[in-house]
């Protein structure tokens, strides 16, 4: 890919600890693309641990938005610079920058829109714990049914976006749990998604943002919006 | 109102209903209230001044709903206000958090750029 054209976003909170071997990781695998650290606010170092890395470009946010709203400043910024295609890392060292190949491959080929990193197409991926596994199958269902697509890790935000989606999403994407209904989004917007089996890791560092008391909430929440999103038709 | 012979309960109800009118209108006018938000409170004022003026409309209009005791047809409109007033600062809430969200990214690209900016005029030796 050229260089110029792919922008790396690591959405990062408090992730002092991670930030940093994320961002070697990905100038190691992915040595043509910008990267952009988006700073959600964070209480601890993470910015100024960022910006050891040189040529890493930090946006700090001045108030916590949540995953959405700090995905979604990437978007803004890989639009207003003109950036072909974008990916997202997640700064807490879960996705692999080497499968971004991958990602690449399933898009130059079939042309699609966006790419989804699937922890579900591939066994040798890490299983994520059983109560979440229900989730992301239930989600499944309900993505066949209303918009007759096949999603096997809806949650999953290691992705690839073309400038197409880039534009949709830099003006309409969800606030607090983004990953499912970003792809009714685009699917409302007649563009293609395919999914890729990729490697992941368990998280060394921190804890999940879903925890065993916001679940419920996560599910009804992502339901939910998922619904509204499917009634709607003006954007 | 009859012949003068009015309710303790319907004087404190007509002192009420004032102190929201009067209220209503003093904060739009010191510009602490909007003028949008003020119209939902001044009809809810009017209403509860004209209710408690009126003593014979409560029973007329409780009758016409087919509730028996008046004061519960009163608390039902009003709880129903209620709910729309909630409904109508939720909305305002959301439109508010959409801003809130736009001007933070806004504000942390603008940061950046002025880093980049500032960057490059340094190395410049400017």
């Amino acid at each position: 890919m050229k260089k110029g054209s792919i922008l790396i976003v690591i959405p990062a909170f408090n992730e002092q600890n991670n930030i940093l071997r994320v961002i070697r990781d990905i100038e190691e695998s992915i040595p043509e693309a910008d990267i952009l650290v988006i700073n959600d606010c964070s209480v601890d170092k993470t910015s100024s641990v960022a910006r050891l890395a040189e040529g890493v470009k930090v946006v700090d946010l001045p108030c916590n938005l949540g995953i959405g709203g700090a995905v979604q400043t990437g978007f803004k910024y890989a639009y207003a610079q003109g950036y072909q295609y974008m990916v997202q890392i997640d700064g807490d060292g879960q996705h692999i920058p080497q499968e971004v190949s991958k990602l690449v491959a399933v898009m130059q080929q079939s042309g699609c829109d966006m790419v989804i990193g699937s922890r579900f197409l591939d066994i040798r991926s890490y299983r994520p714990p059983l109560a979440r596994r229900l989730g992301i199958k239930l989600f499944y269902l309900l993505f066949k049914v209303l918009i007759n697509t096949k999603v096997t890790d809806s949650t999953s935000g290691f992705r690839l976006y073309n400038r197409k989606s880039i534009e949709i999403l830099s003006r309409i994407y969800p606030a607090d749990y983004p990953e499912p209904d970003a792809i009714v989004v685009l699917k409302k917007h007649g563009l293609q998604i395919r999914e890729v089996g990729v490697r992941m890791r368990e998280r060394e560092h921190g804890h999940s943002s879903i925890t065993a008391i916001k679940s419920p909430y996560y599910m009804a929440k992502v339901i939910l919006s998922i619904l509204f999103s499917c009634t709607r038709t003006r954007w | 109102m009859v012949g003068g012979n009015i309710d303790k309960i319907h004087l404190l109800g007509i002192a009420f209903s004032l102190t929201i009118l009067l209220s209503v209108f003093f904060l739009v006018r010191e510009r602490m209230l909007k003028e949008k938000y003020s119209l939902v409170w001044l009809l809810i004022g009017l209403f509860t001044l004209v209710m408690s003026a009126f003593e014979n409309l409560m029973d007329s209009f409780s009758e016409l709903i087919g509730v028996s005791y008046p004061p519960s047809a009163f608390f039902a409109i009003l709880i129903a206000c209620a709910y729309l007033l909630l409904l109508n600062m939720s909305v305002s809430i959301s439109g508010l958090k959409a801003h809130n969200k736009a001007l933070t990214q806004e504000l942390g690209l603008t940061k950046l750029r002025l880093e980049e900016l500032e960057k490059k005029i340094e190395k410049a030796g400017l």
